[in-house]
């Protein structure tokens, strides 16, 4: 029943798919049946068991595999004739420049993380491809259309950055699980397990004032023919009695909190442990280094069981013990990663041990894997509207339907009787630093900070640049790339050492500083403020970057406090809430009055009649909330993604 | 680790443990696999429901291939119902499928106890007087139905059961059970110890703001003759209240007690939804009744009784600035309370359950719990026969939808699926579906749309030729990127009714490809 027009515009498209994962899988297929000809497909990913519930063109044996290849193969299997061509590589690869994207009608997305998002987004704007991009979680989706000059590019409305937790909270003074899922992690297993060399703020040193010799020493480093049974429980000793200790004899600190108890693995498991042969020979029939589990060898088998202090401290010491006998090879290069049993038994185990000592209820290896690895919730129903959803706006933006590009949102609950609520593209933002030439502002100590801090904390983690060049004036900072002389790199090098202020062109309070990112083709230019102190609670990164975000007040509004008279009435949640992992992201529909309603308000006038129509439905529900101007009430406003987040 | 639970495990985080062995013991009945039909199986199979039933009595031909992703070229001419079948078993061996190569239709005219035995049918692509005959036949055996059709760029998914209770409701946004301007009396005691006025600026920090604002709340009751703020002056008088305690502006319990505060102002007592539930004549029980409206009889006595208006108390409280020490003493005064709760809801069930002559044992320990935690969020949800619907819907309402511009699209497509059948049994074929003129099929379109309106009692004028035409352009033809979506919803609510979590949706969800509104009209 499509037309002759439509039929060639989809024949004739060249479409890239980036992502073969929960979305992905639904998006080939069904694009494959509704006529298009020629798909290529990006995912560096390879195949797990827990996406086998919803990413179903995927099997049991092909677990390892890469997804953008098998999702190929499985494709073709069934519809021989269309040209798939499969990636499995990053896409932030530098072989996927601006002249790659150039090729393609159109990108579609299905991704399951803020910084790849943000690179595809520049890309597309850059060679000025559309852009559909998607997410999931449980049952909420979403599908947006983002083009060049047209529409809101991906990054016109801020992404809240990940939540970050003070240094002190982390290492001192626990007070949710949280804390110790992230100290378990980031500190415990990265020392442990992963990059030597790099920066971790666990305590090592074994002060005992006995032997001095001693005061150098890492107690981390196995020591030569060290047992492993020995070892482990000299770590355990370390930084669960230890230092508990070391943190106490600081009395300020334990004025107003909780004592935390130091705890010593011979009070939990006497030396001699009991049935040490039964469990080496269990591992030895284990050949699979992904089967290895020391809740396998302990015989514990539901993991939705709560540990109790003893259970955690056996499979943390069995853990360890299994990390440098069967996985020896890996250590030294080991990144946390939820699908790793073995690391997800440890990290739960560490985190629970922590928790006991600080008073903290412990949690399942269910739950804490949940929050050690952000886990999303998944389920194929979601992706498959949305992939539905993804082709039908596809068609649009190939025939250039521009009046009738939809953002959808799909939700858990019928809003207003609509379970699908579509919104008109909103234009782009003028002061987006993305899509609009709008510089930024950094408040910074320029006596203090140094430029590596810089390049990590501002224009990675927040401008999202891939491979970043910095200039000041004429002169370069810092630059990375593979066709760099030698002395370029050393200098580079030097000058990441350098404080702000000392290097060869000063960057002192007034400058302006241009960062680029070439693969990106996005430039901006930033202009410095310098600034002594810091609050190490509120602005943990030691300095602030404006005007690319809201102010953090908009996303404290967001608990989600109106005055609203009734308790059947939903208060909207003001953030715009990204997740992490599967097939993630989520911008919740209520959000969108809201966001419209602070910044857009007076823009929005001059738009069309016809875009504005959805504008003035929700308007006609949102309410100005009682004594509160930054708060709108909305009756079908949903907020269950703070909700869930916190339920993990 | 090839375990099933690693396999669910990023779907257990929605509906958990409880939920998945729901499905797992559930049986699915499948009518017809067409695409609308194999995608919503697809979905299921993929999370683990038990078994699954295929019916269909056609055979694969060429044209499938161009929207059902389960068919191939070498299954052309083999039955559709044994092809999709061997792809869903493909996805989860844990599942048992099975098909029966046989047209629904016909068995539901010959065969009707077929149905009985599933927890559920879905039924795809079926017309309107099929729909209402496999409708009753549900309906009297006691099984869950849904219907789920594409057509063009539009289709629709409703919904028929008898009654559906949900305990865990899992709404979007529901208000804490703080009790702030209710507090029972150990809560009362345990905030009196608290001085807001205290000199210790660490203290004064760390005062949950539960407390503050069960303290303040309190002051002003004492202050205004026993009654809580209620104008908007009054609140806004409360909330300076809450600043001018402030000592420090960096204080976040004092910010959080402010941006709180509307909590404060929150009605006692139940609300009107659980009022509702609780006035229901099913919570007078008898013999029959089942596990829920016991629940819910108890429920009601708790509220008159040792409730004192309220329901049992959640028992779990939000995050929030304070001491360790003081945030877990205070989780603990909750759950005291409500296991002192469930204890009464507990003694008052088995009671109950004695009174009405069943096994005093016969509802667990855990289900009690479960309903106490969630006593507060309950849902009834009832369904129309599609008869009554189809027949005789209300005709206000209808004609309200008609001239409404925000459902003008939506409910053009209702009266269209509905008319296209009429269409069809007059003239053998669906309008647009073979090339004829495409005039006449408009018209002729028209004409019985506009006679459906009639029968209804409503007026066809704001039916728009461009819908009409439209519906004609589609000439029945099922798209996959639809079919996707309708299956996508439709198995999501499957999943809704299987695990009894989440409310299902009410009335006729019609999906509109055109402005992507999808509305649900509610006959």
């Amino acid at each position: 029943m499509a037309s002759e027009q439509q039929l060639s515009a989809i024949k004739g498209a060249k479409v890239l798919m980036v992502g073969a994962g929960g979305i992905g899988c639904e998006l080939l297929k069904t694009l494959a049946l509704s006529g298009f000809k020629d798909v290529h497909i990006i995912d560096m990913d390879t195949i797990e068991v827990s996406n086998l519930n919803r990413q179903f063109l995927f099997r049991q044996s092909h677990v390892g595999q890469s997804k953008a290849k098998v999702a190929r193969d499985a494709v073709l299997k069934f519809r021989p004739n269309i040209s798939i061509t499969p990636y499995h590589a990053n896409v932030k690869d530098p072989e996927f420049n601006v002249d790659f994207f150039k090729q393609f009608n159109v990108v579609l997305n299905g991704l399951d993380n803020l910084d790849a998002r943000r690179h595809v987004n520049r890309l597309c704007l850059a060679a000025g491809v559309p852009l559909v991009e998607s997410g999931t979680t449980g049952f909420l989706g979403q599908v947006t259309v983002h083009i060049k000059g047209r529409t809101e590019c991906y990054e016109c409305q801020p992404k809240p950055a990940p939540k970050t937790y003070p240094v002190c909270t982390i290492t001192s003074t626990p007070s949710k699980f949280v804390h110790c899922i992230v100290w378990a992690k980031d500190l415990l297993f990265a020392k442990l397990f992963g990059d030597k060399n790099q920066d971790n703020d666990l305590n090592v040193r074994a002060s005992d004032a006995s032997s001095s010799s001693q005061q150098s020493e890492d107690v981390f480093e196995r020591k030569n023919e060290e047992d492993i049974e020995h070892y482990g429980r000299r770590i355990f000793d370390h930084v669960f009695g230890y230092n508990i200790e070391l943190a106490l004899s600081n009395e300020d600190t334990w004025k107003n909190r909780n004592r935390p108890r130091p705890i010593y693995s011979k009070d939990v498991i006497p030396v001699e442990p009991v049935s040490q042969n039964g469990n080496q020979a269990k591992n030895l029939v284990a050949g699979n280094p992904s089967s290895i589990s020391a809740m396998a060898s302990l015989g514990l088998k539901n993991p939705q069981d709560l540990w109790s202090l003893k259970e955690n401290s056996a499979i943390f010491l069995e853990a360890l013990k299994l990390f440098f006998s069967k996985r020896e090879k890996e250590i030294g290069n080991l990144t946390f990663d939820k699908d790793d049993q073995l690391a997800v038994e440890f990290v739960t185990a560490a985190a629970n041990i922590r928790a006991s000592s600080f008073g903290i209820p412990l949690h399942s290896l269910f739950e804490a894997k949940g929050i050690a690895g952000n886990i999303v919730h998944a389920v194929a129903t979601t992706n498959a509207i949305i992939a539905g959803l993804i082709v039908i706006e596809a068609i649009k933006v190939l025939q250039n339907d521009i009046k009738n590009y939809r953002m959808t949102y799909c939700l858990e609950h019928p809003s207003r009787k609509m379970l699908l609520m579509p919104v008109e593209p909103f234009e782009p933002n003028k002061s987006c630093y993305v899509c609009s030439e709008t510089p930024l502002t950094l408040e910074i100590n320029t006596h203090g900070s140094k430029l590596k801090d810089l390049v990590d904390k501002i224009v990675k983690a927040k401008l999202g640049m891939n491979l970043p060049l910095i200039m000041h004036g004429s002169s370069l900072l810092y630059e990375v790339g593979d066709d760099l002389e030698e002395d370029e790199v050393a200098n580079y090098a030097a000058n990441l050492e350098k404080v702000l202020s000392e290097l060869p062109s000063p960057v002192i309070g007034g400058t302006i500083l241009t960062v680029e990112d070439l693969q990106q083709e996005l430039k901006c230019s930033i202009n410095v403020k310098h600034r002594e102190e810091f609050d190490e609670e509120k602005e943990p990164d030691g300095m602030v970057l404006s005007g690319w975000t809201q102010p953090l007040a908009v996303e404290k509004n967001g608990k989600g406090s109106t005055d609203n008279g009734a308790s059947t009435s939903r208060v909207s949640e003001t953030t715009s809430l990204v997740m992490e992992d599967d097939d993630e992201l989520q911008i919740i529909p209520a959000q969108i009055a809201k966001k419209r309603k602070l910044s857009d308000i007076s823009s929005a006038a001059s738009s069309d009649a016809s875009s504005f129509r959805n504008e003035a439905k929700f308007k006609r529900k949102a309410e100005e909330a009682d004594n509160n101007n930054d708060v709108v009430m909305l009756d079908g406003g949903s907020s269950e993604n703070s909700k869930k987040k916190r339920e993990q | 680790m090839a375990e099933p639970k690693t396999k669910y495990d990023r779907q257990l985080r929605i509906w958990g443990e409880q939920g998945q062995t729901a499905l797992e013991k559930s049986s699915i009945c499948l009518l017809n696999c067409g695409p609308t039909g194999s995608e919503t199986l697809k979905n299921l199979v993929l999370g683990g429901v038990g078994s699954i039933t295929v019916v269909d009595g056609s055979k694969v031909e060429l044209g499938d291939l161009g929207n059902n992703f389960m068919v191939d070229e070498s299954s052309v001419g083999q039955s559709k119902a044994k092809t999709v079948c061997a792809f869903l078993q493909e996805l989860n061996d844990a599942v048992k499928a099975k098909f029966i190569e046989e047209y629904p239709e016909a068995l539901i005219e010959s065969n009707p106890s077929f149905f009985a035995q599933f927890t559920l049918v879905v039924a795809t692509q079926l017309v309107e007087d099929k729909m209402m005959k496999l409708d009753k036949i549900c309906r009297d055996a006691n099984v869950m139905l849904i219907f789920a059709r594409s057509y063009g760029l539009t289709g629709f998914v409703r919904i028929s059961v008898k009654e559906h209770a949900v305990i865990e409701s899992k709404p979007d946004h529901f208000l804490d059970d703080l009790r702030l301007n209710n507090p029972w009396p150990e809560l009362k005691r345990f905030a009196e110890t608290f001085d807001l006025d205290t000199a210790d600026p660490i203290v004064h920090k760390h005062t949950p703001y539960v407390i503050i604002l069960i303290k303040l709340a309190e002051e002003w009751a004492r202050n205004h003759g026993g009654v809580l703020p209620s104008t908007r002056e009054e609140k806004k008088e409360f909330k300076d209240l809450i600043k001018a305690k402030m000592i420090a502006s960096d204080e976040e319990n004092y910010k959080e007690a402010m941006e709180a505060s509307f909590k404060v102002f929150a009605a006692q007592g139940i609300s009107p939804s659980l009022q509702q539930i609780i006035n229901d004549s099913c919570a007078e029980v008898n013999s029959l009744s089942s596990d829920f409206w016991v629940l819910v009889a108890a429920l009601k006595e708790f509220i008159a009784n040792e409730g004192g208006g309220e329901a049992p108390l959640e028992g779990s409280i939000p995050d929030m600035t304070s001491s360790t020490e003081l945030y877990v003493n205070l989780q603990k005064k909750r759950s005291t309370k409500a296991e002192a709760d469930f204890l009464v809801m507990e003694q008052r069930v088995r009671k109950i359950l004695k009174k009405i002559g069943r096994d005093p044992d016969s509802i667990s320990k855990a289900t009690i719990k479960t309903f106490c935690r969630n006593a507060r969020k309950l849902k009834v949800c009832r369904y129309s026969l599609m008869e009554d619907e189809y027949n005789s819907p209300v005709q206000l309402e209808l004609q309200k939808y008609l001239t409404d511009e925000d459902y003008s699209t939506a409910v053009g497509f209702y009266i269209l699926l509905r008319a296209v059948d009429r269409f069809a049994a007059n003239y053998n074929s669906f309008p647009g579906q073979f090339d004829g003129e495409m005039d006449e099929e408009i018209s002729r379109l028209k004409t019985t749309a506009v006679s459906l309106l009639a029968d209804l009692g409503c007026n066809g004028s704001n039916l728009t030729e461009d819908l009409i035409n439209e519906m004609c352009r589609y000439g029945a033809a099922e798209l996959h990127a639809v079919a996707a979506i309708i299956g996508g919803i439709a198995s999501q609510e499957v999943i809704k009714l299987i695990t009894r979590q989440f409310v299902p949706m009410s009335g006729t969800f019609i999906f509109s490809g055109i402005d992507h509104k999808s509305q649900l009209l509610l006959f």
